[in-house]
């Protein structure tokens, strides 16, 4: 077995904290993407319906829908922001 | 859906082309040997210059954001130069085009800006900030040019070395300090338009209703609208940006990139465009009464 000399825990912290990154950002990305996934999900079901509801209504719908997807992926990007962070910038 | 068949000369391009970018991409796969943790290192290093005192952060400057916005005020001028030069009441096709996107927006405008007097001037601010958007993520997306790459030293000193064609050009969206620029001016905008329209008085009774208890809430609301809309650009463009080149190197510029720029240069960027423009739209019209 190798001794624990200064050199050989140094290597160590680093490697620990690479993984740290590693797991961290990897979990913000992960989590973070659930709740955008089921509220662009929710919205574009219900533009859905109301298309084959109303089909004149198309166009209104659509620009509708696209902001309403744009404010529900918010958190997603923030995570993606904080992953960033946490891989380049830490 | 009547099916043209391909002329000579365009069956003679594709072929030259397609021979071209195969033999690129073996040369490439042949040629790329590192890994990708080695090459893409650099990925989130940006080119700082800095002037006067060290570690000022008031006299820093980020050369790429600089020089790619005056590339994308060239080009939307040129564009408006030669719209203006062939106007006539009979639309050509850039006429159209130009018109069409204006009226396109301005019915967005109207719909949620009934004043008229108010509606022409949210209209100019939006239509600029959705065409200068539009552009620079085009330019930024998916048109391959010369980036910089930056490397750190241990003292923090930067190396600048510029590549060609490893990345698309540099989008002016990509960098935090414009999208941040454009959101604080679109907040100190509508609250300008809050104070003409409803007063000092009732501007800052605004943020007592419902109750006044609800101050820091609503203080907190209305500060959290430009971090939002700028965080939203920046997120979207430059994690685009970075997946669009980690994919492209694993695949040694082969095959995927014309996609995934096709996806995330034309069909991401030109949505986020209109997103920030018409959360523009929103957040000025909710300020104005009447």
């Amino acid at each position: 077995m190798e001794q624990l000399t200064p050199e050989v825990i140094s290597e160590l912290a680093k490697a620990i904290a690479v993984a740290g990154k590693a797991i961290g950002a990897g979990l913000a990305m992960g989590i973070g993407a659930i709740g955008p996934g089921v509220g662009e999900g929710n919205v574009g079901a219900h533009a859905m319906d109301a298309i084959a509801r109303q089909p004149e209504l198309t166009n209104v719908i659509t620009t509708r829908m696209i902001l309403a997807d744009a404010i529900a992926e918010t958190t997603g990007i923030y995570s993606l922001v904080i992953a960033f962070l946490i891989l380049f910038a830490l | 859906m009547s099916k043209k068949k391909m002329s000579t000369k365009a069956k003679i391009q594709l072929t030259v082309f397609l021979v071209i970018y195969t033999t690129v991409g073996l040369l490439n796969a042949k040629l790329m040997t590192a890994p990708p943790s080695e090459a893409l290192k650099n990925i989130s290093n940006r080119w700082i210059v800095q002037f006067g005192p060290a570690n000022a952060w008031y006299y820093r400057i980020n050369p790429m954001t600089v020089i790619m916005s005056f590339v994308v005020i060239m080009v939307i001028l040129a564009f408006a130069r030669s719209v203006h030069k062939e106007f006539s009441l009979i639309p050509n096709r850039k006429q159209a085009f130009a018109e069409s996107l204006m009226d396109f927006l301005y019915e967005i405008v109207e719909s949620s800006v009934p004043n008229e007097k108010y509606a022409r001037t949210v209209f100019k601010i939006s239509m600029t900030l959705f065409i200068y958007i539009a552009v620079s993520n085009l330019i930024g997306g998916f048109i391959p040019g010369i980036s910089a790459d930056v490397s750190i030293a241990e003292n923090g000193a930067r190396t600048v070395k510029f590549v060609l064609f490893s990345d698309t050009w540099f989008s002016p969206t990509g960098d935090l300090n414009t999208n941040l620029t454009y959101a604080v001016m679109v907040f100190i905008i509508s609250q300008y338009f809050a104070i003409k329209t409803k007063g000092v008085k009732g501007w800052l009774k605004g943020f007592l209703e419902p109750v006044a208890f609800m101050l820091p809430m609503n203080i907190v609301g209305e500060l959290a609208k430009p971090f939002s809309h700028a965080m939203r650009l920046f997120g979207n463009i430059t994690g685009g940006g970075i997946l669009v080149l980690v994919i492209s190197y694993l695949v040694k510029y082969m095959f995927l990139p014309p996609f995934l720029w096709a996806f995330f240069g034309i069909f991401s960027g030109l949505i986020q465009a209109f997103v920030f423009s018409t959360l523009a739209i929103a957040y000025m019209s909710s300020q104005i009464e009447g």
